[in-house]
């Protein structure tokens, strides 16, 4: 174990083994003993440099807020410098941390899927900027808070009903949003903000929507109950059963 | 067709006193008795084109149900003659029915509204003009519908989440997003759902601004004074690569027909100048002592492109001293082949070898066509390289 890493890395390089099956230290010896492919050693200055390249690329990654996938990293970023994967990984989430506030979240666990959060509590005037993303969020936000304030899942027909009150048509095209079908299902749902599945044994088939993850660590349930409060002007405890839900114990 | 006794025993249950003696119509999701009704209707009617006979049908009336749906007795004549056009009528009226209901589900949900039990009644009615099976096979898709509903609504009584009024919501969030609410008057049933007045085209935005507050969201990373776009470079590689596999075809194409091509060039240009000397050989052969005017020879009237050329393949010939340039009584230029005993003995070092550069502009090339009166060019067009078509002037 020890002769993988530097002494600056050597902190957390057992401590989290991360189930990857390729960073074990087992590949560092059987690398050393066999002629490694990559390198042994990377100097601190070719570490940071991936380091730096990973923030990079996590930041850019991020802008379409599509998942950004572990296999990609290793593709585009990681190379040669596999065996330091999680060095790298973990300084990288370190800088973008101290840097620009923003958390490395991990969405899937088994896919290895990561999203960027901030951190950062907001505050008046945060962002002066509305463009297609601010209205786009609008939308996304009446169909969680739907979804949440109907017991965590809703039905499609259910769904577009309410959306029609506010002249949102999945059949028409919208001033601002375009398709919306199309936005709503594929698009919400490629960045994890939505999760639709089908409901077995419907003909024609109906479809089931539900919190993504996405939305689960960028927002919450009690974010939500309380900005339906702020707009329908009440209090978030007026609707009892939701509200013991997101106070619950 | 009054098939009395099967309807009999059904009538037993119900509350109002109807004319039950006749058979009574299929309905859907009741209980057992249906299907015996079912059979007595199905063996009666199949095979038969149905009279509009009123006095055959009747309403049914059906057991009490959970929701109490409430019957009209009503007798079947009124409603009667049965045409054709109020059958198509009546199965309209039931389809808008279906759908105004599946489109407004939300609000039949709602606990406050009455309007599941509403459209039951209109149901009910529509049922006592219903004569034939395919009016009745709507109406039981119309109760499927309503069950189904029924059902939603009992499950949000039980559950445990306080009933959210959805309707409500959306009006809050219009009024939110800026909704300016005119007088607008009362649209038909259709757009129940739907408030009149006009959304400001920021509404979205306004709203989003909110939402962000509840979200953590990360800012989208832009360079400031924005990047190089990834995306273009790929075209132009792709482009590049593109010229690069065809040249590289061409160039493999090209050794085999370069050869060609260059021997053609070289050739073309010795094939010329072998042409025009043998053309002056000749012409010398014939007329020993008579030198040819170099402007007589090289200028082609027709084209001052060509007279450049010529001069240029006259060049080599005098380069080689096959033939030799100079100045008549006239100071006019004169070619004459160079004698064979002269080049070939002393070499090039007899030979005094005198480079002189001649220079035609486009002007001069037309002031000489017109002076020597030249009106064919003696030297004719490379690719007419046949002598014969040399005129010798």
């Amino acid at each position: 174990m020890s002769q993988r890493k530097r002494s600056k890395g050597s902190g957390f390089s057992q401590g989290e083994e991360e189930d990857d099956d390729y960073i074990p230290s087992q590949t560092q010896t059987q690398a050393l003993s066999q002629g490694p492919r990559n390198l042994e050693r990377h100097s601190q200055e070719q570490v940071d440099q991936k380091v730096s390249e990973l923030v990079q690329f996590l930041l850019v990654k991020d802008q379409k807020k599509i998942p950004i996938k572990r296999s990609d990293i290793l593709k585009k970023v990681i190379g040669e410098y596999k065996d330091v994967y999680s060095e790298i990984v973990n300084r990288a989430g370190r800088t973008l941390q101290q840097v620009f506030g923003l958390q490395l979240v991990e969405i899937d666990t088994k896919h290895h899927v990561y999203i960027l959060i901030s951190t950062l509590p907001r505050t008046e005037g945060d962002n002066l900027r509305q463009d297609d993303q601010t209205a786009k969020l609008g939308l996304l936000t009446v169909i969680l808070s739907f979804i949440f304030m109907k017991g965590n899942s809703a039905k499609d027909g259910a769904v577009w009903e309410f959306l029609r009150r506010l002249r949102v048509h999945p059949g028409e095209r919208h001033e601002i949003f375009g398709d919306v079908k199309k936005l709503v299902m594929e698009e919400f749902v490629r960045q994890k903000y939505l999760e639709i599945s089908p409901i077995p044994l419907t003909d024609p088939v109906e479809f089931k929507f539900q919190w993504g993850p996405r939305a689960t660590k960028e927002t919450s349930k009690k974010e939500m109950l309380h900005f339906v409060a702020k707009i329908q002007g009440k209090d978030p405890s007026f609707w009892t059963s939701q509200f013991k839900e997101v106070e619950g114990p | 067709m009054s098939e009395a006794g099967g309807s009999g025993d059904f009538s037993s249950p119900r509350s109002s006193g109807s004319d039950c003696s006749r058979p009574s119509l299929p309905s859907t999701s009741r209980n057992g008795a249906v299907s015996e009704h079912k059979q007595q209707r199905l063996s009666g009617g199949l095979g038969r084109p149905r009279p509009p006979a009123s006095e055959d049908e009747e309403e049914e009336e059906e057991p009490e149900v959970a929701w109490g749906r409430p019957r009209r007795p009503e007798s079947a004549e009124a409603t009667g003659g049965g045409d054709e056009r109020s059958r198509r009528m009546i199965r309209n009226q039931y389809r808008e029915l279906i759908y105004s209901v599946q489109q407004n589900r939300e609000d039949m949900l709602n606990s406050k509204s009455n309007k599941l039990t509403e459209a039951l009644e209109e149901a009910n009615k529509l049922f006592s003009g219903v004569s034939c099976a395919r009016e009745a096979a709507l109406d039981a898709q119309f109760l499927v519908l309503a069950s189904n509903l029924g059902k939603e609504k009992a499950n949000e009584l039980h559950s445990e989440m306080t009933a959210f009024d959805s309707p409500a919501y959306a009006e809050d969030l219009l009024t939110f997003m800026g909704l300016n609410r005119i007088e607008v008057e009362e649209k038909d049933s259709d757009n129940e759902g739907i408030s009149g007045g006009y959304l400001p085209s920021n509404a979205w935005h306004k709203l989003g601004s909110e939402a962000e507050k509840y979200f953590r969201r990360a800012p989208s990373f832009h360079y400031m004074l924005g990047s190089f776009k990834a995306d273009p470079p790929v075209p132009r590689q792709r482009i590049e690569r593109q010229k690069k596999t065809t040249g590289r075809e061409e160039k493999r194409a090209m050794p085999a027909q370069l050869k060609k091509m260059e021997e053609s060039h070289q050739e073309a240009t010795e094939k010329e100048v072998e042409r025009i000397l043998g053309f002056l050989q000749t012409h010398f052969k014939n007329d020993p002592d008579a030198p040819i005017s170099f402007f007589d020879l090289v200028i082609d009237p027709n084209s001052f492109a060509r007279t450049v050329e010529n001069i240029f393949h006259v060049s080599f010939i005098i380069r080689d001293g096959f033939a030799r340039l100079k100045l008549d009584e006239d100071k006019l230029p004169v070619i004459e082949p160079a004698k064979d005993d002269e080049g070939n003995e002393d070499d090039r070092s007899a030979q005094v070898r005198n480079q002189a550069v001649i220079s035609l502009s486009h002007q001069e090339w037309k002031e000489i066509v017109e002076t020597f009166e030249i009106t064919e060019p003696v030297i004719g067009p490379p690719c007419n390289s046949n002598e014969d078509e040399m005129e010798i002037a």
